[in-house]
């Protein structure tokens, strides 16, 4: 006997359970008896449509075992606007399942709806550092973090610092340096880092970065894009590259980034091709040689000849 | 590079192929133990995964019956909507007490369609069964203005998210039930619009990111799955630009195939222990950022002297042992810029290079070496997410596709768009032919 089935307040329910319609099913689980049960009363009142406060009961006792059901999280929204309930509370509670199942992405999405309908984002900010800390690069908590900018302006609430904050605690969180570029160019109707003073303060801090971390692909190519969207010519960026990669000292390239903007900034150059073929054969055979393919591939794009025939062959 | 070349250096690990079959073979014929119950509303694309990886093992006919097929089949027609369409299992459907007011919690649902047709397909059935029509206007009204797709129809409202993994699977579904015509097309004398598939490829267009990668939603971060999805859908679509076009069409996507390509090729790396960090790696450099910023040093304020440090300076300890453990390590995918490499993502970036055809730009031998030598599961069979995981469904299907991507000759051939085998994707032609013949007769 389930919890359900004994319990006076479902004794008007008939449960409804599944029918899989015939013998052999694919990809049938072995289903807990609570699981069992909780789903053929779910099924029973859906069916009727019924929304009440043992329905929200019900609906956290099946989200908590199967958060991933489509249709359950639709038919709790329905019953929380229908009977008129606190949301505060019910952010609460989808703060604790949201903690449990962090890669469940219907718990985001009921999320939005209700922070949307009260209108109101006090606190989610506090919530998602929680969740920050447990992984800094989830990637609902990143997007819905951009749904809460947009929709409640919070662009100019120390957004950016935010950013800062993140990448002080891990320089290498793409994520992080992805919503910095949201926040810098995403906003309609802003010039982001087409303003001079906006270019140089990101290129500025691109740079520091690398120079904590040259071997660190976030803010190269953080770099890349400032310069392209900027419409900036590449070779700006030549000097620094050559900081961590110069063709003078093959021996001593500490950024295989560095190189490979290098070789892009070279192939640019009048009589710079054969140069930035030099960039690409250090990547090859010595400082990336994971990417030898692709790299005497670029050679293959510059008109330049592979120095070893063999490479596209071996894989 | 002549150590890179030599096979008896790099030794490849081989697929235990009865182990496989073995876990397969499990999975279709015993109920899944209850860690899947949070996956009770995935079950067709866990049907789709057991399916297909036996095809792909060629050992479907070996590890079931011709009558239990029969009855997979009829299962997976069990979960078909009246009113066109799949569900992704029966738990929505309430049978004899269905009726008009509760029919909006019992929707047909977008990807739980494309995996029950893929199944149908791969277990050689012959889509007589399918509500073609009813299906194809489903399909129609789950795009939103903007061009992207929902996974459900609720009470006229499109739910799910802005997201591309429906877009691929509305793509699909397309494709295997129109064939490759466009706009309208003529069912049983009805007309069937298509659905709006500039809008779809301006989608996928605006979500290229500043880094080259494809991500949900434009300003998101791109993401090799995401990525795979988007090229997946305009390639189903005849719509796709590839770095080897000399010129990209504005009608096509991605807008550009070559940063694209770029960011596929960053995916491959070596580091492949989630519990490890990548700083661990950058300290031969002598810089400890973690360190400086733990002191409260602002990032742009700061700055370490590793413009100073190599990351190969001494050969005795970096350029040949990196080369050495690629040897005998691999180096599989990963899905995210600095993260490290996860089994499924072998395939989503796999089949990724493989759509744009530039699958030979990655290292293929590597990705062998890390999906058998590391994350193939030595005692069940199946692939783990990560080095010395456990097999789940999801990551042994993948690791599968993926091998067969990377030139493995012990799986079949895969077909990279649709993540089946290419045999079962030959048999798409003659379906759309006799629909043809029958369409002809119906308008005569």
């Amino acid at each position: 006997m389930g919890k359900y089935s004994v319990d006076p307040l479902w004794s008007d329910i008939t449960p409804l359970p599944t029918d899989e319609g015939g013998p052999n099913p694919l990809a049938a689980i072995a289903y807990s008896s609570e699981y069992e049960e909780c789903m053929s009363y779910l099924r029973a009142v859906m069916a009727a449509n019924e929304y009440s406060d043992r329905v929200l009961d019900l609906t956290e006792d099946l989200i908590d075992m199967n958060p991933a059901h489509y249709t359950v999280w639709l038919y709790r929204a329905r019953c929380l606007f229908h009977l008129d309930k606190d949301l505060r509370e019910e952010l609460e509670w989808l703060n604790e399942t949201a903690l449990e199942h962090q890669k469940n992405y219907q718990i985001w999405h009921h999320r939005n709806l209700v922070v949307d309908k009260l209108d109101d984002c006090t606190g989610e900010t506090v919530f998602i550092a929680q969740m920050f800390k447990r992984d800094a690069k989830n990637y609902h908590v990143w997007s819905y973090r951009q749904w809460l900018v947009r929709r409640f302006g919070l662009w100019e609430s120390g957004e950016l610092e935010f950013t800062e904050e993140m990448l002080r605690e891990d320089v290498r969180n793409n994520s992080a340096w992805n919503h910095r570029w949201f926040v810098v160019n995403g906003r309609e109707g802003v010039p982001g880092v087409k303003d001079p003073e906006i270019r140089e303060r990101e290129i500025e801090f691109a740079q520091a970065a690398v120079g904590l971390t040259p071997q660190n692909q976030s803010p190269w190519n953080y770099l890349r894009a400032v310069a392209k969207k900027a419409q900036m010519p590449l070779s700006g960026l030549k000097a620094f590259a050559e900081q961590y990669a110069s063709l003078g000292r093959p021996d001593s390239v500490c950024s295989s980034f560095a190189l490979n903007l290098l070789a892009d900034i070279l192939a640019e150059e009048i009589d710079g091709k054969e140069k930035a073929g030099q960039a690409l054969d250090l990547l090859a055979s010595k400082y990336d040689p994971i990417r030898k393919n692709y790299w005497e591939y670029r050679k293959g794009q510059l008109g330049l000849k592979s120095s070893t025939p063999e490479a596209m062959v071996s894989a | 590079m002549a150590i890179l070349t030599n096979s008896a250096v790099r030794v490849e690990p081989r697929l235990d192929k009865a182990r496989h079959i073995k876990y397969w073979t499990r999975c279709l014929k015993t109920y899944l133990p209850h860690h899947y119950t949070g996956n009770d509303s995935n079950r067709m694309y866990l049907a789709y995964f057991i399916v297909a990886a036996l095809d792909l093992l060629d050992a479907l006919d070996t590890a079931s019956t011709g009558p239990e097929r029969k009855d997979h089949v009829n299962w997976i027609y069990r979960c078909q909507h009246p009113d066109g369409g799949f569900r992704m299992w029966p738990g929505t459907d309430f049978g004899e007490r269905a009726n008009e007011t509760n029919a909006q919690w019992d929707p047909a649902n977008v990807p739980g369609t494309y995996f029950a047709l893929a199944c149908l397909l791969i277990l050689d059935d012959d889509f007589k069964r399918v509500k073609r029509k009813q299906c194809l206007r489903w399909l129609q009204k789950m795009q939103r203005e903007d061009g992207s797709f929902g996974e459900t129809l609720v009470r006229g409202q499109i739910e799910g998210g802005r997201d591309p993994r429906f877009a691929y699977c509305a793509t699909g579904i397309r494709h295997m039930l129109r064939g490759e015509s466009a706009g309208c097309i003529s069912l049983n004398g009805q007309l069937v619009k298509d659905f709006d598939v500039d809008g779809l490829v301006r989608c996928v267009r605006a979500a290229e990111a500043f880094d080259g990668g494809i991500a949900d939603e434009p300003f998101h971060e791109p993401h090799a799955g995401y990525t795979f999805c988007s090229l997946g859908a305009v390639a189903l679509l005849g719509r796709l630009n590839t770095p080897d076009d000399r010129t990209t069409s504005n009608l096509n996507a991605p807008a550009a195939p070559q940063s694209v390509l770029g960011w596929l090729v960053s995916r491959q790396t070596e580091f492949t222990d989630p519990d490890s960090s990548l700083d661990t790696e950058f300290r031969k450099t002598g810089v400890a950022p973690n360190a400086q910023h733990a002191e409260g040093e602002h990032v742009s304020s700061s700055r370490g002297d590793a413009t100073k440090q190599p990351i190969h300076q001494d050969p005795g300890e970096s350029v040949g042992d990196s080369i050495f453990d690629l040897l005998v390590d691999g180096a599989g995918m990963n899905g995210r810029t600095n993260k490290v490499a996860d089994t499924c993502y072998a395939f989503w970036v796999g089949a990724s290079l493989d759509i744009l055809k530039c699958s030979t730009l990655s290292d293929q031998s590597a990705v062998r070496c890390y999906l058998l030598g590391k994350t193939q599961h030595d005692v069940l069979g199946g692939f783990g997410k990560f080095p010395g995981d456990l097999p789940d469904l999801y990551h042994s299907y993948l690791g599968l596709a993926a091998l067969s991507l990377a030139g493995s000759h012990q799986v079949k051939a895969l077909d990279a768009g649709m993540c089946l085998s290419k045999n079962a994707r030959r048999r798409l032609p003659k379906m759309w032919e006799a629909w043809a013949v029958e369409d002809r007769t119906d308008l005569s």
